[in-house]
Order: C-alpha cells, then structure tokens, then sequence
C-alpha cells in the first residue's frame, strides 16, 4: 500500500533493510488477494446502506414518512402469524425502524420433534396490514451484506475461512505499509501531478493515511465477527456442559432455546403491552425483534430485544416475558468483560448505531478503503511495467494481473449496476427470480474478465469505465420506466431513500466517466523511454499505458 | 448541529497543520513561512483538532465521540487534501 518511491529508484544497499523487506511483503500481501479484498470493501461499503437499497429494490412497498408504531404492528404480525402458522414452535420478527419500511419475518414450520428441528419460512410483512407483502422476489441489499464475508456458489464455511484469510492478509498489508511509509507525517498532504508512479504512490497513501484508523479497525473487527469460526478452541475447552454452552450463547445472543412443549394450549398474551414496554425502557422506535417459542402453548416466551440505534454493541439486550401471562420475567442489559468487548468490536464493524451523518462517514472512509485497495493493484502494474524487457509483449503473470485489474476493479462496477438492472427488468413472475438477480450479477462480471481478456488493457479499461458510467447513468432513467418511483416523484413526495440512491447513481456515474476520459488521454509509452534502465526521467515516462 | 462544528473544526485544523509544511507553504504562497508562524499554525492546528474531539466527547460520549471523530478527521483531512490540489492545479494553469 505504501511504498516509499525512493526505495524504488535508489540502488539497492547490500542488506535488506526492515523497509524493504515490509515492502515486499506488503506489495504481495496486497495482491495475491487483492481482488477478493477490492470486492469486499466495495460491497461491505454498499452494505452500510443495505437497508435503503433493500427499500429501493422492493419499489412496490410504499415510502415510509414516519415509522409506525412498533408495538401496534408486533400485535398485528403476532396475529397474522396465529392464523397463518398455528403449529409453528418458534416465530421471529424485525420490527419495522427508521431505516426499514417492512418486518422480516422467519419461523419454524411445525413443531419440534425429538430428531427433527422442522422447516422453516421467511418472509416479509407490510406493517400497516400484517399481511405478507407482495413485492418482488429479491434479496436486496443483502445480496452485498451476504457476499461481503461469504461470497456465493460456493459452502458458506470455506467461504469464511477464504474472506477470513483476505481479511488476515489486509491486516499484514497494512501494518507492513505503515511500516514501509517513511514519510508518513512528512508526505501527509503532498501530492504531485502527472508523475506517473509517484502521483498514483501519492494518492495510494492519501487514501491509506487519512483513512488508516478505520482501514485498521474494520479489518481488524471484521476478523473478529467471525472469531469464533477462526479460533474455535478456547471455547471447546471452556464451555463443555450443555448448561455452560447455553450460557455461554446467551452472552452473544438473545435467542431463546425453545423447551418442550407442555402439549397444553394457551394463548400468547398482548404482544403489543410486551413491546409497549421495550418502548418504555428503550425509547420508542427502539425495539429491535420479538421472538417467540412455543407460542401457543402454556410454556411460550417472548423476549423483546433492543434495537441497534445509538449504543456501540452488538451485546444482546432484551426483556424476556413469559408467553400466556405476559409478565416480565427478566431484563437483561448486561453481559461479561469479554463478551461486551466482543460486543463492542462487533458493532464497530456494523456501524448500525450510527446516526445518518455517521453512516456517510462510515461509507464515505470506507469508500476511500476501497479506492486504497484499487490503485494498490493498479500500482503493481504501473511500477513493474518500466521494468519489462518489453512492454508490448509482458510475462503472463503482469498479463494477468493487469487484466484482472480491469475485471476486478471496473468489471466489479458493471456486475453490481447489471444486478440493480436485472432488479428492475427480469419479470416478477419468473422462478427464482431472486437468484436470477444474483446470476445476472455473475455472468455480467464473468463477461467483463472475458472482455478484459479479449482487448488490450487500456481499451479494456476506457470500455468498461464507460460501460460502467452508462449503467449507473441510465439506472434512475430505468426506474422511472418501470416503476411509480420517478426521480421527480421521490423529490416531490420527500422520499429520500429513492432521491439518494437515484443521486448517487449519477455521481458514481461521473467517478466512472471521470477515470475512463483520463484513461483515455493517457499517452502510450514512447518507444525511445523504453531502454531498461538507466534514467529514472526515462522510467517514468514509459509507465502509464493500460493503467 | 451536533456534527457540523466538530466537522468545520477538523477542517480548520487540518487547514492549519497543512500549512504548517514546507511544501505546502511553497506550493500556495510561493516561499516558507517564518518558523515562529509555522509553530503556531502546528500547535492552533492540533489544539483545534483536540477542541473538536472534546466537543464530540460532550456531546456524545467517550465511544460514538471517538468513532465520530475518527470519521470527521479523515473526511476533514481528505478535503483539505483535495482543497490543495485544486489550488494547485488552478495555480499551474
């Protein structure tokens, strides 16, 4: 990530230095899986709204002005779901927040019988009716959330382990880059124009200093939401009993273990008092999911959690009430040392507490994380470049780190707008049309490297940067076709979720139209600057084509 | 509101540690300052910068404050950073 230039263009001291040997491994570090890396900070940064493109990407579930009242629509959940799925032995809902304007739902089919845990269902339900909403099928923002930390078509295991070593290889990256850069206080605000490797150098460590304390604690945190995946051991050894490892998960959740049924019917007392009085203690639009076990019978719970707004922890807090009587049978707002810092950790790297201004702040340092990652890549090829015998004709491996740049970096951009517009285009009624959305969003990163491939590196660039801007440019165009929700509309009816992500659209459109012109004007490298060696002025002057 | 100062704080700050530098100097008014004013611009930059961290932590807390702040001063530094070039940019035209 930071390169000291100087170590570049000075000759070599016998001995390897610390620097250099940071050096090193952090310009291998940063690209054996950079393009796992670049993927996961672009969609990780989408996923801090991941709520607001859920909204967009189910247009039919109306604009919510105001969030309604919890309690009053748990009540009305709670009896949907008595009518709907009487047996159901557990039932869990997201009350609607300011952030979301529908209530997820999951519960077990059928109760539980010794040697089977049931099925299960989902769903979405409108809060104003209770009724399950009819918007089309799609995973929304989620798809980004989900493929942030386990990517898809592939197990979910390993494909933790894989995010969890590209997470490990970050954390190397950047603690060798602090390291390699020199002139960390000293270059802080410098940078130069048109000097090739040194001005993308000077954006690279712009990129990485500024942001450096949030680049270092969302690696680091990221790690740490998986903990228990990556380091299993500690807890073998310390939780062994059933009861300590009950214990042990009620510390990191709220989830209640659904006991046996006593096989005697009662039914659940108000949902709506039992909310009503999270609302009391929490603050209004601050209760976060009811879940209930055994609903229907004289044993059910109900545990009410807090929501996520304002406090930084992912800690479980909840009131626990006992199903047939409604009386509160405990609250929980504590939990151990460790846990809370586990907790704390955690909700760092989710950001869900975060005000709206925070959650800018979060994708926008966050989006600096993704463009460090970026010209780090593009860097490998800029710097070796001038050292190959022939430029026209390089070695396979800068061949294909080159084109994985271009696939990687700008195909990334193209494969995430082609699912926005296979959200607004593939018909409602084709089967599985949520996983289409999410092949669509393969296959058109699948025929960028295909492209990428095909052409020659700074044209594959200039296509697919343009290619990438029209997709963007043309998306509110799109929606105002093929639904209600018009740009206009949205201005003129307050609704902020589809103005902002109509506006952002057209801004990233002109980032991507920005670089694919500058791409574009770049002078090919001149044959005479081609001699290897000798002159760090000829040097630089033959490093820019393709990049 | 309770955004907006600490943010404008950072930005001043950062103003000020900037042109606390040799080459920032150079860059923007063509020669170096006098060390006592370069002092000065260093020590008003960072005391600003502390200033908008106590307001955060006011207001906020020691934990979302530090987050906030972490934020504030990265953006804070980013635009100053970019304030620079444009200038210039402008400069060289």
């Amino acid at each position: 990530m930071m390169h000291s230039v100087a170590d570049e263009d000075e000759p070599r001291l016998t001995g390897r230095g610390i620097r250099q040997s940071m050096s090193q491994l952090h310009t291998w570090a940063g690209l054996l899986l950079g393009w796992i890396l670049y993927a996961m900070f672009l969609t990780g940064t989408v996923s801090y709204f991941k709520d607001e493109l859920s909204q967009w990407m189910r247009p039919e579930l109306a604009y919510q002005a105001q969030v309604p009242d919890q309690a009053a629509v748990a009540q009305r959940i709670a009896d949907e779901f008595s009518r709907s799925i009487p047996g159901s032995s557990q039932w869990s809902m997201k009350l609607p927040d300011a952030r979301n304007n529908s209530v997820y739902a999951f519960w077990r089919t059928g109760p539980r019988t010794p040697g089977s845990r049931g099925g299960f269902g989902e769903g979405y339900f409108d809060p104003a009716t209770g009724q399950k909403v009819t918007a089309r099928d799609t995973l929304g923002g989620d798809f980004f959330y989900r493929f942030h930390f386990q990517f898809h078509y592939m197990p979910v295991v390993w494909a933790r382990w894989l995010a969890g070593a590209a997470a490990m290889f970050m954390l190397v990256a950047i603690i060798s880059g602090v390291i390699t850069h020199k002139k960390i206080f000293i270059d802080f605000f410098t940078f130069r124009w048109g000097k090739g490797q040194r001005s993308w150098l000077d954006a690279h460590n712009a990129l990485s200093v500024f942001g450096l304390p949030f680049h270092f604690m969302i690696t680091y945190t990221g790690l740490v939401t998986l903990m228990a995946l990556y380091m299993p051991w500690g807890e073998r050894v310390a939780f062994q009993t059933a009861a300590e490892r009950q214990q042990y998960a009620a510390e990191l959740s709220a989830f209640i273990a659904p006991g046996r049924p006593a096989g005697v019917g009662a039914p659940l007392a108000s949902i709506e008092d039992m909310v009503r009085q999270a609302q009391d203690r929490w603050g209004r639009d601050n209760a976060g999911r009811v879940t209930a076990v055994n609903p229907g019978d004289a044993t059910a719970r109900v545990a009410v959690t807090r929501g996520d707004a304002g406090r930084i922890s992912m800690s479980p807090q909840s009131m626990e009430f006992e199903g047939p009587s409604g009386r509160l049978l405990r609250v929980r707002e504590s939990v151990g040392a460790a846990a809370e810092t586990r907790g704390v950790l955690y909700g760092l790297h989710l950001g869900r507490f975060s005000d709206i201004v925070t959650r800018w702040l979060y994708f926008l340092v966050s989006f600096m994380g993704t463009a460090m990652v970026g010209t780090g890549l593009v860097m490998w090829t800029v710097k070796r470049r001038q050292k190959l015998p022939n430029p026209d004709h390089p070695h396979v491996g800068f061949r294909a780190v080159e084109r994985l740049n271009v696939a990687g970096i700008a195909g990334l951009s193209i494969a995430m707008a082609a699912f926005l517009w296979a959200n607004r285009l593939l018909p409602q009624s084709l089967a599985g049309r949520a996983d289409w959305e999410i092949h669509v969003f393969f296959i058109a990163w699948a025929l960028t490297l295909a492209h990428a491939f095909v052409r020659r590196p700074k044209a594959a660039w200039v296509e697919q940067l343009w290619a990438a801007a029209a997709m963007l440019a043309l998306l509110p165009v799109l929606n105002a076709a093929t639904t209600s929700r018009p740009l206009w509309h949205s201005l003129t009816q307050g609704d902020w979720v589809f103005v902002a992500v109509d506006l952002m659209c057209g801004a990233l459109a002109v980032i991507h139209a920005t670089l694919a012109i500058r791409t574009a004007r770049r002078q090919p490298a001149r044959k005479a600057a081609r001699k290897p060696s000798s002159s760090p002025a000829a040097a630089t002057a033959s490093r820019q084509e393709g990049t | 509101m309770s955004h907006l100062l600490p943010f404008m704080l950072c930005l001043a700050g950062f103003a000020g540690l900037a042109f606390a530098m040799d080459r920032q100097q150079r860059n923007v008014i063509g020669r170096p300052l006098k060390a006592a004013a370069t002092y000065v611009l260093r020590v008003v930059g960072a005391c600003v910068l502390l200033c908008a961290l106590g307001l955060l932590v006011t207001w906020n807390g020691w934990g979302l404050a530090l987050v906030i702040f972490s934020g504030h001063t990265s953006l804070a530094a980013g635009l100053v950073y970019c304030g620079l070039l444009a200038y210039v940019k402008m400069d060289a035209r």
